[in-house]
């Protein structure tokens, strides 16, 4: 009889344990196994709804009929076994409080749509509304000054369709947000000004950003040319190269950004009266040419290497085919709000690798890369970017074909210092709402 | 003794008895456990797999408008940001949907989106087509699972004729969950009234446009007082835009006429040139020897995000087509634009009049795909549901997967 108890006994533990094991093993909800995901299926609504800004414009519109339309395309639009609520909250700051405040909600269903529901939410802004933003200023607590060349007596090459008097009024207009001071450079006798570190320019030339708007010509003072009082500075043997060295020792001293706008950097010089019988070779007067020899000695001068006249080897590469942006790139045009025009070519990209590589013969380090570099005969090369020398100074090359984009300009300086924008808070009373839609699934398991 | 004996023994067979019931019922319990485990991984497979169609563009990202192989799939726009699909991308899915054509002219298979539902064609040659086993391997679930992509407008516009002389019309529209009733219709009519271009012979085309609201019912009708269809000397094309509320649909209908001479049946030759082939045809299966000429007139038209169509320039867009021998038994056009639009052809022999209409990107006359396996005969089939957007027109991109291991 005792053996009978025990086993009973046994039976009774088995049981409980079985009775145990079993609320443990829990199954999933079979509608979390068979249902539709509604909570994507409720995000994917609520962004394809507002995709032409309709949601948003019902969202803060009193109008019936405008609610009562949405009711009607919401329920054509979902399956007819998903009942939904959609709800939009106001909302509102008080002394820093933010309190959401029901201002309409629409809904297929009568009374709660229970614990299987699932929501998703977005915030809209109201077109109504615009949103300041308020740029850092580059340099920080030593604020770097911006130079705009807009020397009205010089001419430009390869800046087709412009002048550079207007590039540099797009500058102007894009970049001086940018700056704690910006100075346009009106005349060649200003930029002498510049270079001699005089403070009759204004601005803190030290650390200065310069941007030639000129395309492949630069802007020579008059000083500096031929038979000037700096001609030392300016002409040698025969060739204003030693005029691009001067540049290119003044950007390593100052720490400056040179920038060149498009084409190959620094391949004339331009002065419209001390130069005016002179031309480029393409009726262009007022111009010299320099050729490859301008920017190898800028180069040299930037790192520090004595001039030499006789380094004029062509060190670019024509790019026959359309640029891709770097992933980059394509994050700072989104950041900063400038979209440049996509696809351009480059016939002027710069070697960064193999024997005529910049970044090897002169210390250069490549930063806020445009497009992808590409190579050509084992050689890569850049066709915009930002070379920072770690002595001090940075050149800017942008090695397209003209015509000139100058927001490539414009972001690839902003790629290169990285300065914040603040925006407007988002949350300010009355501006947005937040719109839930809920969503369930009726019927079945 | 024989006590303890009749004791032990009852204890035995009870015991026996209840580990036999238990682990029984434990096993019930096992089994259900694993088949509901087995199914919640293909119902999360389903949601992974909906989310990298959706949500990427693939590699490159404008695959669908080249003739390359992507290397990464996805169908996401690469215009566009969050579930906005490129109507480009779903253009080179190969169809499952319809069967397959073949054209013994070019010796080319072509995917079967749509053959002349309503008098609208999409056939794109399956060379340039992104098939099925592609697609798997390029998702990671070659073998292991299959999937089922169905690309559906949200909304279906059915347009069909009330009386042919004057023309009327009758436009339903409806959602998957009900009809949609004050829904704000624009239409686009093209049509050709027995008029020919006396230098080409090719005929002719009238435009209109107009715009209507839907009634309780969802329907509204369109009067076309200048149209009456008269028997085969009047071929139309319309194309008719809804909108409520934030929800967007498109729907179309051609008049396509078999005349005596047959038809004209629009083939893409190469997406990224954008060549078309105007085949000179009578359905998937052409009568032997010449069967006389068709002169026909091909008009491209961009189509804004305003249903506003704007005219592009097509080179050689009028001519003949002949299918006899030492004929021309096609016309290569090209499209010279990657906008989103259609194709309008309007072609006639003597007095007979048809037209047909082809899109460029799924969206623009509200074409479905349909692309994948077949999941009928598998146990447990998890589906999963977006709501999509295909150039501004609503969509549903519905994902049905299955386990392929037994």
């Amino acid at each position: 009889m005792m053996r009978t108890v025990e086993v009973l006994f046994v039976i009774i533990i088995i049981l409980g344990a079985f009775m145990i094991a079993s609320q443990f093993a829990v199954l999933p909800s079979p509608r979390q196994i068979f249902g539709t995901n509604l909570r994507e299926l409720a995000v994917s609504t609520l962004q394809t709804f507002d995709a032409r800004y309709n949601l948003r414009r019902i969202a803060f519109s009193d109008d019936p009929d405008a609610w009562g339309d949405l009711q009607k395309a919401l329920s054509a639009a979902l399956p007819p076994n998903i009942v939904y609520n959609l709800t939009v909250f106001n909302i509102i700051t008080t002394g820093g409080v933010v309190t959401y405040h029901m201002e309409n909600s629409i809904s297929n269903a009568e009374g709660d749509l229970g614990v299987d529901s699932e929501a998703a939410s977005c915030l809209v802004t109201s077109s109504e509304v615009t949103f300041g933003i308020t740029p850092e200023k580059i340099g920080g607590e030593k604020p770097r000054t911006l130079y705009i060349l807009n020397c009205e007596d010089a001419n430009g090459w390869w800046i087709t369709g412009y002048t550079g008097q207007t590039l540099a009024s797009d500058c102007y207009n894009l970049l001086s947000p940018y700056f704690e001071t910006t100075v346009l450079v009106n005349t060649t006798e200003q930029l002498e000004f510049l270079l001699e570190n005089s403070t009759q320019i204004g601005g803190t030339i030290q650390n200065a950003v310069v941007i030639n708007t000129f395309g492949e010509a630069v802007p020579i003072p008059s000083n500096y040319c031929e038979g000037g009082s700096e001609q030392s500075k300016g002409y040698e043997g025969g060739t204003y190269a030693k005029y691009c060295h001067t540049l290119g020792v003044r950007t390593r001293l100052c720490n400056w950004t040179w920038v060149s706008i498009v084409g190959y950097p620094l391949y004339y010089v331009t002065n419209t009266e001390t130069l005016k019988n002179y031309h480029n070779g393409y009726r262009i007067y007022g111009m010299r040419s320099v050729g490859a020899a301008g920017l190898n000695n800028f180069l040299r001068g930037i790192d520090n290497q004595p001039y030499s006249s006789s380094d004029n080897q062509w060190i670019t590469e024509d790019i026959r085919e359309q640029l891709e942006f770097t992933s980059e790139a394509r994050d700072f045009s989104n950041y900063y709000g400038i979209y440049p025009a996509p696809s351009p070519m480059a016939s002027r990209a710069l070697p960064v690798t193999g024997p005529s590589s910049i970044e090897g013969n002169y210390d250069l380090a490549r930063r806020a890369t445009m497009f992808k570099l590409k190579t050509v005969s084992g050689s890569q090369y850049s066709p915009a970017a930002t070379f920072s020398h770690n002595g001090g100074g940075a050149l800017t090359a942008i090695g397209l074909t003209r015509i000139p984009d100058i927001r490539i300009t414009v972001l690839d300086l902003l790629m290169y210092y990285r300065p914040q924008i603040y925006r407007s808070e988002f949350g300010a009373s009355d501006t947005s709402r937040l719109i839930t839609l809920q969503l369930s699934q009726q019927g079945g398991t | 003794m024989a006590g303890a004996t009749i004791d032990h023994m009852v204890a035995i067979t009870v015991l026996a008895a209840a580990l036999l019931l238990t682990m029984g019922v434990y096993g019930q319990m096992l089994a259900s456990v694993v088949a509901y485990e087995r199914s919640r991984e293909v119902a999360m497979k389903a949601v992974d797999l909906m989310d990298t169609i959706c949500l990427g563009p693939g590699n490159p990202a404008d695959w669908g408008q080249r003739n390359v192989t992507p290397t990464c799939f996805g169908l996401q726009d690469p215009d566009g940001s969050g579930y906005a699909l490129s109507p480009f991308s779903l253009m080179r899915l190969l169809s499952s949907s319809g069967d397959q054509v073949y054209y013994n002219i070019t010796g080319e298979w072509y995917s079967n989106v749509s053959w002349g539902i309503d008098g609208g064609y999409l056939l794109v040659p399956i060379d340039e087509c992104i098939n099925y086993a592609n697609v798997s391997r390029l998702l990671g679930v070659n073998g292991s699972y299959g999937f089922q992509l169905s690309v559906t407008p949200t909304l279906s516009i059915s347009i069909s004729e009330v009386q042919s002389n004057p023309l009327e019309l009758s436009v339903g529209v409806r959602g998957p969950g009900s009809p949609l009733s004050g829904a704000a219709l624009s239409y686009l009519m093209y049509w050709t009234l027995d008029e020919k271009d006396p230098e080409t012979g090719s005929p002719l085309l009238n435009f209109t446009s107009g715009s209507s609201i839907t009634n309780s019912a969802g329907l509204a009708s369109l009067d076309f007082p200048q149209i009456n269809v008269n028997n085969n000397r009047t071929a139309y094309t319309i194309i008719v835009n809804a909108q409520l509320g934030g929800l967007y649909g498109v729907g179309y209908k051609s008049r396509e006429t078999i005349t005596s001479a047959g038809n004209i049946i629009p083939f893409v030759e190469s997406f990224e040139n954008g060549t078309v082939l105007l085949a000179h045809k009578w359905g998937k299966n052409d009568p032997d020897g010449n069967q006389g000429a068709l002169h026909f007139n091909a008009t491209f038209y961009v189509l804004s995000e305003s249903f506003v169509p704007i005219n592009v320039d097509l080179p050689n867009s009028t001519g003949l087509v002949n299918y006899g021998k030492g004929g021309k038994p096609f016309h290569q056009i090209q499209i010279p634009t990657y906008n989103v639009g259609f194709l309008v052809v309007a072609y006639c022999k003597g007095n007979e009049f048809g037209m047909v209409i082809m899109p460029w990107g799924l969206s623009t006359i509200g074409i479905s795909l349909t692309f994948g396996g077949n999941p009928s005969g598998y146990d447990f089939v998890a589906t999963e549901l977006r709501q999509v957007l295909v150039n501004e027109i609503s969509y549903q991109a519905k994902v049905a997967v299955w386990s392929l291991k037994r």
